[in-house]
């Protein structure tokens, strides 16, 4: 065995194991729409916080109006354990997101509160309807509100920064060009991913009447764009207690840069993605972007990894909280050192 | 204040005639005690008994147009919408399970007079709080002229020695008065210029100033010039303390000094410049001098700025003594959800 042609390992960030391969293996009873999840997260076709937690609560309905309690058991007792190997077989196409994680935790709460006598269809109705009511409330209606605080921060004449793709900062920035304003957004992108290009910058310059003005960039350009900017508008995996944003590989750079510039950074996120956790920097939990992902960039430099070289792609980074101005949530715009009190402000004593 | 209320009878005349609620409002300023947020809270009681609203729906209603009508025609709306809001949300939240509805608006408008009489002592709580910051001997530099620094100040000087510097505050030169009231009671004070703070910064123990608004990010609106005193007190390390009575909380958020809702386009613009044939130089072959006067300048000049929250020490509230983060889980526990 000719021991120089082994792929030594990642040094650093080794702890999260391999970038896991594209597999169809399928181990256990997992409902087709589960396994078509998994298939669409590992291949990075759904991406983004908003879009996998609906996408796996939407799935998640389907398995539950399609169980069956066996017999000798409750409901309430049962389906918990019959969605565990299902939510294993999506961590295992893709790690799970602090909002599905939230949202799970949530469904198993209702599940576990679901009366015992209630008739199976019912309880299974209810249940449906519950989730239904979690995206509306907590995604949908919360974006509306966050649409229209974070457009009230945007004035005429205004140049907005937005990093990558981030669904809320793309609807702020389309709900207040259809309001009337002039402004004109710069995008910044970074690879692999490319988010800003392939999916925000062609939404903006598409919308009628007029297209808004972008400029696009990659991130080694911002600090000559700095100067020009009013605000930056960020978008969020994840918020922890501590006020730290965790969000798309780059993030950091830019609300740091910004800061130095004098520029507000304003990050938009719903309170659903709030996490009880404190964190302090991106490596205690990151995510590694597959090589598969990595080599879609169409380059003609195709980089592959031998004895001596190996691709590292954290997918995301941590934004500590003194780079940020203000975060906007459904409950109104808030410092970062204050996102501890927002679960005593709804009446909750958990997120 | 009266203890009885009573309600106008809705006859047609006064139910014809609208209720103007900016003449009510600046009768209520003319009591020197009385700030703006209280006017506007007092303004919008009178609105409450000359209305001839039926069901809750339409008396919100009405107050935030009664609100919006003193934010328009008042000349510095920022506190005054700290009070509006604030009623407001009471007036929502009151709970409303009296059958009769004039009974209900009477309740309102004795609640809203009796906070106005209890919101006169916070300037006393307040005092009473940040006298135990005052060490003997303390040299104090304070700006422009504020109820509750004064009232704070007169208070130190009864129990310990202290002085006092205070800046002039152009263009309305309100630090004078304040001088002048210090140096009647007997306080050793001083009127310094503004560009002078950062002359007279390493002398002093801690810098003291009132406040318009504290907003939601923790950040202080004052008069302008609170905002340099702050970064130089910083930069010197020099404790700043801010005096804020808790109607004065603000649910605003500036992201800079020109979010305020007071900035307009004015403010900082650049006068049109002379065309070359109205400047046409005289026999001499010189050009006539242009005059700019004071009144140009006060025109083209901010009346407030913002104080970011890391460079204030410590606000000082009838609520507490808390920290600017202090300060927005208050608000934030106050009115959010």
């Amino acid at each position: 065995m000719d021991s120089k042609n082994i792929p030594r390992g990642l040094k650093i960030f080794s702890h999260f194991g391999l970038p896991k391969p594209v597999g169809h293996t399928v181990k256990g009873d997992i409902h087709p729409a589960i396994i078509r999840l998994g298939l669409l997260f590992s291949e990075f076709r759904i991406c983004g916080a908003n879009a996998r937690a609906i996408a796996t609560l939407t799935a998640f309905k389907k398995v539950i109006q399609d169980y069956t309690t066996p017999a000798q058991s409750s409901l309430s007792r049962h389906l918990v354990t019959h969605l565990s190997p299902q939510i294993t077989h999506l961590v295992a196409a893709r790690p799970m997101s602090v909002t599905m994680g939230n949202a799970i935790r949530q469904l198993k709460l209702e599940i576990s509160k679901m009366d015992f006598d209630m008739v199976e269809q019912e309880a299974k109705n209810s249940l449906c309807e519950k989730i239904d009511n979690y995206i509306r409330d907590r995604i949908i209606f919360a974006d509306e509100v966050i649409q229209d605080l974070a457009g009230k921060k945007i004035k005429d004449g205004d140049i907005i920064l937005a990093f990558a793709r981030s669904s809320i900062v793309e609807k702020v920035l389309l709900r207040a060009h259809e309001e009337g304003k002039k402004f004109s957004v710069i995008v910044v992108d970074s690879p692999p991913l490319l988010e800003g290009c392939k999916a925000l910058l062609t939404t903006l310059t598409n919308t009628s009447p007029n297209p808004i003005p972008c400029t696009y960039a990659l991130l080694p350009a911002l600090p000559s764009l700095l100067t020009e900017v009013t605000t930056v508008l960020l978008g969020a995996h994840a918020l922890f207690s501590n006020g730290a944003v965790y969000s798309r590989a780059g993030t950091a750079l830019v609300a740091m840069m910004a800061k130095g510039h004098g520029v507000p950074v304003v990050v938009c996120c719903e309170t659903y993605k709030f996490s009880e956790g404190v964190m302090v920097d991106g490596f205690g939990k990151n995510e590694l972007a597959p090589s598969k992902i990595t080599r879609s960039t169409g380059d003609s430099i195709n980089v592959t990894p031998s004895t001596n070289l190996e691709i590292l792609n954290p997918l995301y980074d941590l934004t500590p909280p003194t780079f940020i101005t203000a975060v906007v949530t459904e409950v109104g715009l808030i410092p970062p050192s204050s996102i501890s009190s927002i679960p005593l402000a709804l009446g909750k004593s958990t997120l | 204040m009266d203890s009885v209320v009573t309600l106008r009878p809705p006859d047609k005349a006064s139910a014809l005639a609208r209720f103007d609620i900016y003449p009510a409002y600046l009768r209520r300023l003319d009591d020197e005690q009385i700030s703006t947020p209280l006017a506007a809270i007092l303004a919008l009681t009178e609105l409450i008994e000359n209305s001839n609203a039926d069901t809750m729906f339409e008396l919100v209603k009405a107050l935030n147009d009664g609100a919006e009508e003193l934010k328009r025609r008042a000349s510095n709306p920022i506190s005054l919408n700290a009070g509006c809001e604030l009623f407001t949300a009471f007036v929502t939240l009151f709970p409303h399970d009296s059958a009769n509805f004039a009974d209900l608006k009477r309740e309102l408008v004795r609640q809203g007079q009796k906070y106005a009489v209890e919101a006169l002592t916070y300037r006393r709580k307040i005092a009473e709080l940040a006298v135990g910051f005052i060490k003997d001997g303390s040299v104090i530099l304070t700006h422009s002229y504020s109820r509750v620094v004064m009232q704070t100040l007169l208070l130190a000087h009864e129990r310990k020695r202290i002085s006092v510097f205070v800046t002039e505050a152009r263009p309305r030169g309100l630090g004078i008065k304040t001088a002048e009231a210090l140096t009647a009671a007997g306080i050793p004070s001083t009127v310094i210029l503004d560009s002078a703070v950062a002359y007279v910064m390493e002398k002093v123990d801690f810098v003291l100033v009132g406040s318009e608004a504290v907003v939601e990010s923790g950040g202080l609106i004052n008069a302008v010039g609170s905002n340099q005193m702050a970064i130089i007190a910083r930069a010197a390390n020099k404790p700043f303390y801010a005096l804020a009575e808790s109607y004065k909380f603000h649910r605003l958020f500036p992201l800079s000094q020109y979010d305020l809702p007071s900035h307009h386009s004015k403010i900082l613009s650049f006068p049109r410049p002379e065309t070359a044939t109205s400047l046409a130089k005289d026999e001499h072959g010189k050009k006539p001098s242009v005059r700019i006067t004071q009144e140009q300048i006060s025109e083209n000049n901010p009346d407030v700025d913002y104080t970011r929250p890391d460079l204030i020490s410590l606000v000082f509230s009838d609520v507490g003594s808390l920290t600017p983060e202090g300060v927005s889980q208050y608000l934030v526990g106050m009115f959010a959800g």
